[in-house]
């Protein structure tokens, strides 16, 4: 038995969106979207957890403040610098260095987070990609079996798609 | 409840992308004349440079006690011109303001050249500029190392910590657009924009975490547009210098950042749209609001202007007391009552809303809050230290060729990128526009059922 991909396109995203209920309620293959801008109702008829590169933008920020705390306490004992009389361990000022440090290592990790986490750089192109999507349509790709491809091909185009096109893989 | 904004939502989505990659097609020879005459005087600024280089500091106007002047002056008021852009780019997204999104990208993009300009200041001002590196913490042979109770370390650190997430959160934005004009573009312009794009096809995967990244990283912004020109502020009140030595500067420094900010943004933009025909995206309802963020700012910083002046005759220290008494009276008043006139009672004209949406008239009173922020800089600055405590040490500062030429090819080198900038790659954001359409049309609706 073959495997198909079923390339649709919206002119809404709404639209996109329930298609993409109906197959999830439906339980037919997996699928692909593709939009010119972030829907969070594609987001939400998607219905995947929360992007882990929060994760990755906390661990990047709490390394920032540890890096600053080493920098500076390193360092000072290290240099051992009277200024003034006052102590060497004059805390207040190294709260400025371990902030700046955590907003540094927190976009820095958040950045390259979105990179990893979405497969950027990329060489290949996804299946069924058009230019046209990043554009003014919202394109739904679905791969399935042969068998159920006019299932999905019909629920499709009752949730109102423009184009449907049946590609063999 | 408001009105919906007048701007057009009939447009579809493709003539969002239609209106915004027209301004990339190729230029004509006035825009190269343009591009060549800044970056001449860049050439020109930099020869002046090499030669301060060459010869010591003694060429510029720099005499005991006024060894900061032009050239700090000229760092405080590139860093603040900088915030403005964080500002529209982050703060506002964090509120969801919607008239950001035509506006924010030019705004984000001043932000990095002005940063990328200020950064040049403190290495000017340096005599020995090869030794730069000094200000950061590195293992070396005797120990030595700089001491973190020095605003001017904080300095370095927060600078340079802005500039790099600025350019990322500006390079995440700019991502999913330049894989539009890839689609769009022929020739080695293909090439070049499927290089920058990298791969990027907004499949639903990738605009999961870009949404959740981009989220994040306005939230990490949003403090540095504080916290930046905080430090820069302490970089004069950490000091016990009369006229720096103040608890107000960090809050006072801000909010003058964001008032001489965003109306450069005006000032760039107003000619912007014109020359590249977009008046369809930048309409009067984006330049009214930036009015009013302009207006409610020079309210904030003469407010400073007033308590600073409140404070010292309050706290009674005869020698703060003379300094002011320079600032206002002495032989550069005249440069604090230009500045008061700048940016006290000119941008009172834009409690009128027929004077926020002329253009030529909003486009003279932004010139005018720019040089208005400028003499305020250098009034604090080189003006505190004219007259200090001793007054056997009072003197005077003139600024020299290299000072000036200097200035001038920094502004040359500001304008010079960002020309190049709104040619290359998408000035208005194409995603973000299309976001906003949707809600336009909903607003749209909502009026037409109330009338």
């Amino acid at each position: 038995m073959s495997t198909v991909e079923i390339i649709s396109s919206f002119g809404d995203d709404a639209q996109c969106a329930n298609a993409i209920e109906e197959l999830r309620a439906a339980k037919v293959g997996d699928f692909n979207t593709f939009a010119p801008f972030p829907s969070h109702r594609i987001e939400h008829a998607i219905g995947k957890k929360k992007s882990p590169v929060r994760w990755m933008v906390l661990g990047g920020g709490i390394s920032g403040i540890l890096t600053g705390l080493a920098i500076t306490i390193g360092t000072t004992y290290e240099w051992r610098l009277n200024a003034g009389g006052k102590p060497l361990l004059s805390w207040p000022p190294f709260i400025v260095i371990c902030f700046e440090l955590m907003v540094l290592l927190g976009g820095i990790s958040g950045f390259l987070g979105v990179l990893m986490m979405s497969g950027i750089p990329a060489i290949e192109i996804a299946p069924g990609y058009d230019g046209r999507f990043g554009e003014d349509r919202f394109g739904l790709v679905v791969r399935c079996e042969e068998t159920e491809a006019e299932r999905v091909e019909s629920m499709l185009k009752e949730s109102g798609a423009e184009e449907v096109v049946r590609e063999g893989i | 409840m408001a009105a919906a904004p007048k701007v057009p939502v009939e447009q579809s989505y493709r003539d969002i992308d239609r209106s915004v990659l027209r301004v990339m097609e190729p230029a004509g020879m006035a825009y190269w004349a343009w591009v060549g005459f800044c970056f001449t005087l860049v050439g020109i600024a930099a020869c002046f440079w090499l030669r301060q280089i060459y010869s010591g500091l003694g060429v510029t106007g720099l005499r005991q006690p006024v060894m900061w002047a032009i050239y700090i002056t000229n760092f405080v008021f590139w860093v603040g011109i900088a915030h403005s852009g964080t500002l529209i780019s982050a703060v506002l997204f964090l509120f969801r303001t919607k008239w950001r999104t035509a506006v924010y990208r030019a705004a984000e993009t001043m932000t990095i050249f002005a940063v990328a300009t200020a950064g040049l200041y403190p290495l000017i001002h340096l005599g020995r500029v090869w030794f730069f590196y000094w200000l950061l913490p590195y293992p070396n042979q005797r120990y030595l190392q700089p001491d973190f109770r020095s605003p001017l370390v904080w300095d370095a650190f927060a600078v340079s910590t802005y500039l790099t997430i600025s350019a990322l959160f500006w390079t995440m934005g700019l991502i999913p657009d330049i894989a539009n004009a890839r689609e769009a573009a022929t020739g080695w312009r293909k090439k070049f924009y499927t290089v920058l794009a990298m791969g990027w096809q907004g499949t639903d995967r990738q605009w999961r975490h870009y949404s959740m990244a981009y989220l994040l990283m306005a939230g990490l912004a949003t403090p540095l547009v504080l916290s930046v020109h905080s430090v820069v502020s302490w970089d004069f009140a950490m000091a016990i210098n009369p006229g720096w030595h103040s608890t107000i500067f960090a809050p006072y420094f801000v909010a003058g950042a964001i008032f001489s900010g965003v109306a450069m943004v005006i000032t760039l933009l107003i000619p912007m749209r014109r020359m590249l025909g977009i008046e369809d995206l930048l309409t009067e309802w984006h330049f009214d609001n930036l009015a009013k963020v302009v207006l409610l700012t020079s309210l904030v910083v003469s407010y400073a202007y007033i308590t600073e002046a409140f404070m010292t005759w309050y706290a009674g220290d005869p020698i703060e007391q003379m300094t002011f008494h320079m600032r206002y009276f002495g032989p550069w008043g005249w440069m604090y009552w230009v500045m008061v006139l700048c940016n006290c009672v000119i941008p009172l004209l834009l409690f009128s809303p027929r004077i926020r949406v002329n253009m030529r008239a909003l486009w003279v009173i932004t010139i005018f809050v720019n040089i208005g922020m400028w003499f305020e800089r250098f009034v604090i600055i080189a003006g505190s230290l004219t007259a200090n405590f001793e007054p056997s040490q009072w003197a005077s500062y003139r600024p020299s060729i290299t000072e000036i030429m200097i200035t001038i090819g920094s502004f040359a080198w500001f304008l010079g990128l960002f020309s190049l900038f709104s040619r290359f790659l998408p000035i208005i954001s194409m995603t973000e526009l299309k976001e906003g359409i949707v809600w336009l049309r909903k607003a749209r609706k909502k009026d037409r059922v109330a009338a």
